[in-house]
């Protein structure tokens, strides 16, 4: 059988409209590799909201040599909804000691900003929550992200296709940001940890309640883009008592007495996974991080505090994301 | 007090003529603007004058309203506050009809047969009738609830024009509200239930909800929901909710008085940060003449 000049073009041809189809699944989605070469996690015991918070979280934090001296912390919790009784909204009492700790260490402003993805009267669900007197008393600005002025940003990822977003000045403008989850399983998205907890500063005004595009776009991805776009400097997660089941509103509490800091949102969002009894790995979005974002293994995770213990029997998911436990 | 709120609404007028969002913002927000147009227009003279041009001026090119300056020109759930605050003036009929026209043209991304299909086959977490659609945030997302309730408001204004598509999609999103209601009543976002479990209902979402069906008030989801929404009222712990649920149950001829007095006494009311919470405090305030500028019949 002899090959032919007409078959060769052919053979090309076809090569190249194979790779020009299948080369866009294999490139990387994202720009840049912002992986640390070693992320610290630690683990502080706090067994209630009662307890002094602000000195535990204040040991913690000393542990990592933070410098916020003259720069604008703005700190992010997870604030969506209102229902008594059930554990939605990272606790006022840690995001008011957080910011009572990032003022000793000489910050020049701590704001404390989030744009509900529920919930449209942002004033009722803080008043109801317990924010409102809380940071009245100790003089805390909050921004309401769902009204906050919008500047156009191209998106360092590509995972959604969504290319640019309108996102907050606050959160554009800030030296330090804090991503403050609460930890909570979702029925969506497996879990809501500290990426995750970034749906809440893309606009509500700008893209309505909930923040519906993303869901179009895909959450795993849009998660994936806007922490690549929006990076989260520090993480301290409210795994006090936390949600399991039907979350993000309708779970059951769980306690586990902990939280959760970080200096790497995939390394804090891993270890959350794991004191859940969840498998990290098995979540697409930090299975993606892990590729350019932070670090989950072991070996690149330097971890301080108390031992990230798995518990006897691990959070309730969802049937959809049963495939999280480890023998699932 | 009405006044005294409204002055100081007056005062946050951006030199363009819009409001912010934020008062400390500059940037300027369409909602706000056309709520503040509402509350302020026709009494305000100059200032009136400046928040007319400044809503014709920023309306895009394909009839509709962008969310705030600087924003994309594919048009947002605002187009229909904008619709209803240049009700009254006469002069900008052929933008009117052109903004109508978007409007009815606008639709949820489940009124395509692909999407009813998969909400109707794979994608059945959340309880809702596909085949009755209303009005998303930004296009190429779903039917919510306050986008539907604001372009009902917008497209039954007296004087607006009343085709038989006009109709036909009121009838529909009218439907649509009462399919996303929450069991007990009142509404959220537009989630009733969701993996079988009933959520709770939002009171500013319930209110407009309301004033959209004001029509509509023998219909048992409705006599249900002002029921639920007369009940939380008095204890409601933000202006906003309280404000919109003013102009709802006085659509639906429910008591108000201990309500509006409550807001009129409301601390640190004339300080709040937010302008649209500060122009439907004006509104609530005046609860007859604010129906009648959101054109509800009563």
């Amino acid at each position: 059988m002899t090959i032919t000049r007409r078959d060769i073009l052919i053979g090309t041809a076809a090569a190249a409209a194979g790779a020009s189809v299948s080369l866009p699944f294999f490139l990387p989605r994202y720009r840049d590799d912002r992986r640390p070469k070693l992320s610290r996690v630690a683990i502080l015991c706090i067994e209630d909201y009662e307890q002094s918070i602000q000195d535990s979280l204040r040991r913690g934090l000393q542990l990592f040599r933070l410098d916020v001296k003259g720069k604008t912390v703005v700190l992010k919790p997870n604030v969506v909804d209102y229902i008594p009784g059930n554990a939605i909204n990272t606790h006022p009492g840690l995001v008011v000691a957080a910011a009572e700790c990032f003022r000793e260490l000489g910050a020049k402003e701590v704001i404390v900003a989030e744009g509900p993805g529920h919930q449209r009267d942002t004033e009722l669900v803080l008043c109801e929550s317990g924010y409102e007197s809380l940071l009245r008393e100790n003089q805390i600005r909050f921004i309401d992200l769902n009204r906050d002025e919008l500047m156009s940003v191209n998106l360092s990822a590509d995972y959604s296709r969504l290319k640019r977003l309108w996102l907050p000045k606050t959160i554009l403008g800030a030296d330090f940001l804090v991503s403050m989850p609460k930890v909570k399983t979702h029925h969506w998205s497996g879990v809501t940890l500290s990426m995750k907890n970034m749906f809440g500063v893309v606009p509500g005004n700008k893209y309505g309640w909930p923040k519906n595009i993303l869901h179009w776009h895909g959450i795993q991805e849009s998660i994936l883009d806007l922490c690549a776009t929006v990076p989260i400097h520090f993480v301290i997660a409210d795994a006090i008592l936390c949600m399991e089941g039907n979350g993000p509103l309708n779970g059951l509490p769980r306690h586990l007495g902990s939280i959760v800091l970080a200096d790497d949102p995939v390394a804090a969002d891993a270890t959350c996974i794991r004191l859940m009894g969840l498998e990290p790995d098995r979540v697409p979005h930090i299975h993606e991080a892990a590729k350019f974002l932070g670090n989950f293994s072991p070996d690149l995770v330097e971890q301080m505090g108390e031992l990230a213990l798995q518990p006897e029997v691990p959070f309730r998911v969802v049937p959809e994301f049963e495939f999280l436990h480890s023998a699932g | 007090m009405s006044e005294d709120l409204c002055a100081v609404l007056a005062t946050r007028q951006l030199p363009n003529g819009g409001w912010p969002a934020l008062s400390s913002s500059s940037q300027a927000s369409i909602e706000a603007s056309a709520l503040a147009h509402v509350a302020l227009v026709p009494d305000s003279g100059h200032i009136g004058d400046r928040a007319t041009d400044f809503l014709l001026k920023v309306q895009n090119p394909n009839g509709s309203w962008p969310t705030f300056i600087g924003d994309d020109h594919m048009g947002s759930w605002t187009t229909s506050l904008a619709l209803i605050a240049r009700r009254s003036v006469a002069e900008t009929l052929g933008q009117r009809v052109h903004a109508g026209e978007w409007l009815i043209d606008s639709a949820g991304k489940e009124s395509s047969w692909f999407w009813k299909w998969k909400f109707r086959t794979t994608d059945r977490h959340v309880r809702f009738d596909p085949d009755k659609f209303g009005w998303p945030w930004i296009p190429d997302t779903n039917s919510w609830v306050v986008p539907t309730a604001f372009a009902i408001l917008a497209l039954t204004q007296p004087g607006a024009e009343s085709s038989e598509v006009s109709k036909r999609r009121v009838e529909l999103g009218i439907q649509m509200l009462l399919d996303r209601r929450c069991p007990g009543g009142g509404w959220n976002a537009g989630n009733g239930i969701v993996y079988g479990r009933p959520m709770a209902p939002h009171p500013d979402d319930t209110a407009i909800a309301l004033l959209a069906c004001a029509s509509y008030a023998r219909a048992p989801i409705v006599t249900e929901s002002v029921a639920w929404l007369a009940c939380v009222a008095p204890r409601l712990s933000a202006p906003w909710s309280l404000a919109w649920s003013i102009l709802a149950l006085a659509a639906h001829r429910q008591p108000i008085d201990p309500l509006v007095q409550r807001l009129s006494g409301w601390t640190g009311l004339d300080e709040v940060d937010d302008n649209s919470t500060l122009a439907v405090s004006c509104l609530a305030l005046n609860p007859l003449r604010a129906l009648a500028r959101f054109g509800i019949a009563q």
